[in-house]
């Protein structure tokens, strides 16, 4: 008897109790939709996170005056002086000397401001620094230019503007390069226009203007000799940790203390990033797991429909034996049945899944993990072979005449 | 002339000291106790005896549907317990037509389709397949009942699509227990003159029955009691058309023929 005939005589088998093999499909439709659906809400949140930190700079270390565990401060001998971030730390770590693995460092300045043009106004973070923050924190100039080193020479009241304070000040249309923004009570020319970044979670990335922090200290803050951080570029990623160590030993010496009493806090990115990455690894992992629970009860429901179904047709299988049909054929059928069973149910379920990965769901777009596909399409062909196999192996190993009194 | 005088008979069936034993709640139940029979080829033997005496048990170890506790069973030569479960499929597909005391049609499927299966499994076309079971269906009275699903059918009209499975792939051995238990005089005519004919052309045929008057279509007729073969005897087979059932089927004939379209 040919394969053929064999498969037909399966579907005829499906064919003849609709319900029961429509139920069965969909505990196999459902199993193999939550993994791929799951995987994807695991894989899109995993992204969002990355995304969002990424946005913030990569490769870059920020020290933050006044924080870390030594309070601001730090003792050296019976000495206590407040430890501020110096122009002269900005020289030793742009050394290549002393920090190799870094690529630039630009001193910030940070204040808030309310920006006015013609009577528009808008509340904006200041940042002064220099020409190498806006490539350091992924700023990209749209339009103009970026601020330059001779700006900060200069002491230059030029500012490119964020993508969000630009439109607050300006109406659609107008072009506001060349034009005079009041930032407190100096006048600023706008030289560029920041690409939006969108928003980090914490702060909105384009409500900024971006000056020289050489205007900013003149202009704003009335500071000259320190600034609040340090943004540092690292060469990679890779070596970023190298760069970590370089700098904390270059303020250490500076300050006069060790690097674990370092009174600054350094902000690793990279850092920042794996820990996010591995936590919402461990997050896309459970939601994997759920995910596999679901599609285990589905091949449950196979394997106890594929149980059920040859008790009910013990009968049939005496019959079909008694009149020739040999073990292989009835073990050929009952499996075939199985595994035609489970893989509509996994192309429905694959189909489903498809689907539903192109809603958001609770604030999170999915992103389809192609893995997942081949993953849930094997795992409930699996199923049903396995499901399928030992009920059909212990009908087919019946005598006849035992079937046939089966009742 | 008996069979086994003939030199061109050989033994079909040979049985030695057959034993079945069923435990039953610590019981032992003897269904047969010992039965020894050869059957040769070209014999219609009648197995007669009453409700319990281990008829169908017999006949079901001759079908290989079933293996004795103990004792021998040579089909054809060979000892069925040195067969592996693919040759007995082979055996029970080809060479044995089985019909059942229950029927065993298969109830999710239509006559036709139910006396097509055999030759499904011995892989014949489906085209001569259809013809085929057309035929057999036609010889036993149901031309008409073809589509129709066993549910849909009366416990004779059942009993005749068994005998169309049985017949339709022209075994060289019928078994058929009680094959006329459920059918009106004219459809065991039927029945018996399809059985009749098989024999004519040489085949074995086994059939239990109850009946004198179908016993008497046999060459040699069996009576077993309690498991145990009381009388075996060789007689001539009445003509179907000398015996009262051939008048029972005058009677009825008109009712009969009215009731078919
Ligand atoms: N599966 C079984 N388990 C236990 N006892 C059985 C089984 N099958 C048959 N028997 C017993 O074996 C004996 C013979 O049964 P069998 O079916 O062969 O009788 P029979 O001659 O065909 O009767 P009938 O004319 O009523 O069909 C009976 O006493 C029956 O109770
Ligand atoms: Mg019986």
């Amino acid at each position: 008897m040919s394969i053929l005939a064999n498969a037909l005589m399966a579907l005829r088998g499906i064919n003849s109790n609709k319900l029961r093999s429509l139920l069965t499909m969909l505990g196999v439709l459902i199993g193999v939709a939550a993994v791929i659906v799951l995987l994807a809400v695991g894989t899109g949140s995993s992204q969002a996170v990355a995304n969002s930190i990424n946005r913030l700079g990569t490769n870059t270390l920020t020290v933050f005056s006044g924080g870390g565990f030594g309070g601001g401060t730090s003792q050296a001998g019976t000495q206590t002086r407040n430890a501020v971030l110096t122009q002269t730390d900005v020289t030793l770590i742009s050394d290549p000397n002393s920090a190799p693995d870094v690529q630039s460092v630009s001193p910030v300045v940070t204040t808030s401001e309310t920006a006015t043009h013609q009577g528009a106004s808008a509340t904006t973070s200041v940042i002064g620094s220099t020409p190498s923050y806006l490539p350091a924190s992924n700023y990209t100039v749209q339009s103009g230019r970026s601020i330059s080193s001779a700006d900060v020479k200069a002491h230059a009241l030029v500012v490119d503007l964020g993508s969000s304070t630009a439109s607050s000040l300006f109406a659609t249309g107008s072009n506001p390069l060349g034009k005079q923004v009041q930032l407190g009570s100096s006048e600023f020319t706008v030289i560029g226009l920041l690409a939006s970044k969108g928003s980090s979670g914490l702060s909105n990335g384009d409500a900024v203007a971006i000056a020289p922090y050489t205007a900013v200290q003149d202009q704003l803050t009335g500071e000259s000799q320190s600034f609040s951080q340090l943004l540092v570029q690292g060469k990679s990623s890779a070596t970023l940790s190298l760069a970590q160590s370089e700098v904390e030993s270059i303020l250490a010496a500076q300050n006069d203390t060790t690097v674990t009493n370092l009174p600054f806090s350094v902000l690793n990115q990279a850092s920042l990033l794996s820990t996010a990455t591995s936590s919402s690894k461990t997050f896309t992992a459970l939601l994997g797991w759920v995910a596999a629970v679901s599609l285990l009860v589905g091949a449950i429901g196979v394997m106890n429909i594929m149980l059920v179904t040859v008790t009910e047709r013990t009968r049939e299988i005496g019959i079909r034996k008694a009149i020739g049909a040999p073990k292989s054929v009835v073990l050929g059928q009952f499996l075939i049945e199985a595994v035609v069973i489970s893989l509509l149910g996994g192309v429905l379920g694959v189909l489903a899944g498809l689907f539903v990965v192109r809603f958001r769901i609770d604030g999170v777009q999915p992103v389809l993990a192609t893995y997942s596909i081949p993953l849930a399409f094997g795992v409930a062909l699996l199923v049903g072979v396995f499901a399928g196999l030992y009920p059909a192996f212990r009908a087919a190993s019946l005598r006849p005449i035992d079937a046939l009194r089966h009742e | 002339m008996g069979p086994d005088r003939s030199p061109n008979r050989w033994p079909v069936i040979a049985l030695s000291n057959i034993v079945k034993r069923y435990v039953m709640g610590g019981n032992d139940v003897y269904a047969t106790r010992g039965v020894s029979l050869s059957v040769s080829s070209g014999e219609f033997v009648a197995i007669m005896g009453a409700s319990g005496s281990g008829k169908s048990t017999l006949m079901n170890i001759i079908g290989c549907l079933d293996v004795p506790t103990s004792g021998h069973y040579r089909l054809d030569g060979v000892n069925i317990r040195d067969l592996d479960d693919r040759e007995l499929s082979r055996i029970r597909n080809r060479k044995i037509g089985f019909v059942f005391q229950g029927f065993n049609l298969l109830p999710t499927m239509s006559a036709i389709a139910n006396v097509e299966l055999p030759m499904a499994y011995a892989g014949v076309p489906s085209k001569e397949r259809r013809h085929r079971a057309e035929g057999a269906l036609e010889s036993v009275g149901l031309a008409d009942r073809m589509g129709h699903f066993p549910n849909e059918m009366s416990g004779g009209q059942q009993q005749r699509v068994a005998v169309a499975r049985a017949i339709v792939t022209d075994p060289s051995l019928i078994l058929a227990d009680e094959p006329t238990g459920n059918l009106d005089s004219k459809s065991s005519v039927d029945v018996m003159s399809a059985f009749a004919s098989l024999h004519a052309q040489g085949r074995t045929v086994v059939m239990i029955t109850h009946e004198e008057d179908i016993a008497a279509y046999a060459t040699r007729v069996v009576r077993l009691r309690d498991g145990i073969i009381t009388q075996d005897h060789h007689q001539t087979p009445s003509h179907p058309h000398e015996s009262h059932l051939a008048h029972a089927r005058q009677a009825e004939g008109s009712s009969a023929l009215a009731g078919r379209p």
